[in-house]
């Protein structure tokens, strides 16, 4: 994540001094506390029980519910068609940008933006308008979600490949790698993709997180994924939706911080336009 | 969306060049492709994009727009006038109201705790620690958030039993969360570290020599702070408010996890309208979605206008 990257936060030391440090301290402990209070309360009230501190029995409950499963598989399998979906588009399309016409570039960035701008339950609204006027059946299928996240996600994962794009040198790249004799799929696999590792990585977690935890979408055009299967046990069985939560909190940090070492790691150090790439992930 | 609708027909306009070219062909050298069908081919490689985007994103929009504005086949305000009746404006009024009040309220405490992480060095581990922290609660929301929320405080919540196990008071009886400032209470969680984590580079932008050119030159603390640090920050504050405002605007499954559907918010009215729990006509369902995307546009629109102005001093 690179809202994770300290290095454009400099501690001003010179105006620090000993007399106010201590407010700075209970600051930091107050916002932990508050960080915390959720987590640790989800997670006692989800494995405890009067009288048994420490139980398995909400997510046993869970387990035997034949609803459960079906609905975290097809969040996985969402997530996945998802950001296959995404590379499959991005990574070519990009590609022809900047090595062919960068001129386009402005349009494509333009367009990959506008989700940002429209939250997800007006694109729902927008988008059972128009499909049920034009193609009625469309809407009923679970996997009409994936074109949906994909867009729900563009902001994010066009920006991550976008930022791989340009710290990589790919007019140069392909040349030398066609006057070498490769072809260009050759030079699309030995020479490309190799470089855009990291950023094809960064993309896809920040696509499976969202994907994961969207729930406007899913819930509304009533395809039952893992958090409407959540909505929906939460009213009769809170322990087992409070356990449940708190294995998904800890699932997306789990995420968020394998993107946050992924971006550390690649040798391009981000361009303040990608700053805001993380933002917005997983709450609609 | 002019981009969008500009496309095809730069398209078409270029795709009848070309049968227009064959005279004007010997002309070009040899091996050198005509411009216009150069430029075409620059856009088929686009197009595959394009029209994902146009069948997925643009359309639906546009569609539910021109839905809005044509309720009975013609066009008319009908339907965008009835989000002036009382029931409706106070929807969008309450959802301003929670907007506003979680931005500013959490814009507050989020500047705060900027500051301390800015000027704090001394426990580097303490420091960092918040850093991630509030990277990581910035991110959160949605139905798991309003759960655990929900097993805090709560009216079986374990905070809620301790302390009424404790002090004999009932916590939720005074904080309901499917209450508007229950509501308030958890989009808080996720509103304060957002602000800290987009003000951030601001603050650390703010050069040393800045205070201690205004320090040698006799400015109080206070002079420094409202002469230089004020009008150099201000756009980037007032366009991270706006952010979290639209953040918070379009908010539904957190508010929906936590029961705040008997509330009369817009995002709440907009989930009846599209699971048909409600009848009502097709076009003011669309106008519903219309008057949220413009106010969501219009907040960031003013915040990317704000950013270009801020980024005159915070580059």
């Amino acid at each position: 994540m690179v809202v994770l990257d300290q290095s454009n936060v400099r501690p001003a030391s010179s105006r620090t001094d000993a007399r106010c440090s201590w407010v700075q301290i209970v600051i930091f402990i107050v916002a932990l506390v508050l960080f915390f209070v959720p987590l640790v309360a989800s997670a006692s009230f989800g494995f405890s029980l009067p009288g048994q501190p420490f139980t398995l029995d909400s997510l046993a409950l869970v387990g035997r519910d034949s609803a459960f499963l079906p609905g975290l598989l097809a969040s996985i399998q969402l997530a996945i068609l998802a950001t296959l979906c995404s590379l499959a588009l991005l990574v070519p399309t990009l590609l022809w940008l900047h090595i062919r016409a960068p001129r386009l570039l402005p349009v494509a960035e333009w367009l990959s933006v506008v989700p940002y701008v429209i939250p997800a339950i007006a694109l729902v609204g927008g988008a059972s308008l128009f499909f049920r006027a034009v193609a009625p059946g469309f809407l009923v299928s679970i996997y009409s979600l994936v074109p949906f996240y994909v867009v729900l996600a563009l902001p994010l994962t066009y920006r991550s490949i976008d930022a791989g794009m340009r710290a990589l040198d790919l007019k140069t790249l392909y040349s030398a790698s066609t006057s070498l004799g490769a072809g260009a799929f050759h030079t699309l696999w030995r020479a490309i993709l190799p470089n855009l590792k990291a950023a094809l990585l960064s993309a896809s977690l920040l696509c499976v997180a969202l994907v994961l935890g969207e729930f406007a979408l899913a819930s509304l055009l009533l395809h039952s994924t893992f958090p409407v299967y959540m909505v929906q046990i939460g009213a009769s069985q809170p322990r087992a939706a409070a356990a449940l939560s708190f294995l998904s909190i800890l699932g997306t940090w789990v995420i968020l911080i394998a993107l946050s070492l992924a971006t550390r790691r690649s040798a391009s150090p981000r361009t303040s336009r990608t700053k805001h790439a993380s933002l917005k992930v997983g709450k609609e | 969306m002019t981009t969008v609708s500009d496309s095809p027909s730069d398209i078409a306009s270029a795709e009848a060049q070309p049968s227009a070219q064959p005279t004007a062909a010997p002309a070009e050298k040899a091996g050198r492709r005509p411009r216009n069908l150069s430029r075409l081919i620059d856009w088929l490689g686009l197009l595959p994009f394009l029209a994902f985007v146009g069948v997925f994103l643009v359309a639906p929009i546009v569609v539910n727009v021109w839905t809005s504005l044509t309720p009975k086949g013609s066009f008319s305000f009908d339907a965008i006038g009835k989000l002036f009746a009382p029931q409706y404006v106070d929807a969008f009024a309450s959802t301003i109201n929670l907007s506003v009040v979680t931005a500013v309220a959490g814009g507050i405490l989020g500047l705060v705790l900027a500051w301390a992480l800015v000027t704090a060095d001394r426990p580097r581990w303490l420091r960092s620690l918040v850093l991630s922290f509030s990277a990581l609660a910035s991110q959160m929301g949605g139905v798991p958030l309003a759960f655990a929320f929900i097993a805090a405080v709560g009216a079986q919540g374990s905070i809620t039993v301790m302390l009424r196990d404790s002090t004999g008071w009932d916590l939720s009886d005074n904080i309901r969360l499917s209450s508007f400032w229950g509501l308030a209470l958890v989009y808080l969680y996720f509103q304060v570290p957002l602000m800290t984590v987009l003000i951030l580079p601001a603050f650390g932008a703010l050069k040393k020599q800045w205070s201690e050119a205004a320090m040698s030159l006799g400015a109080s603390r206070f002079q420094y702070l409202r002469d230089v640090v004020v009008p150099i920050m201000w756009p980037a504050v007032a366009g991270s408010l706006l952010l979290l405002f639209a953040n918070s605007f379009s908010a539904y499954a957190t508010a929906y996890a936590l029961g705040g559907s008997q509330l009369n918010l817009v995002p709440m009215l907009i989930g009846f309208f599209v699971s048909g729990n409600v009848m009502l006509d097709e076009s003011f369902g669309a106008a519903l979605v219309t008057g949220m995307i413009a106010i969501v546009v219009a907040a960031l629109s003013l915040r990317s206008l704000l950013e270009r102005k801020s980024r005159r001093w915070l580059s």
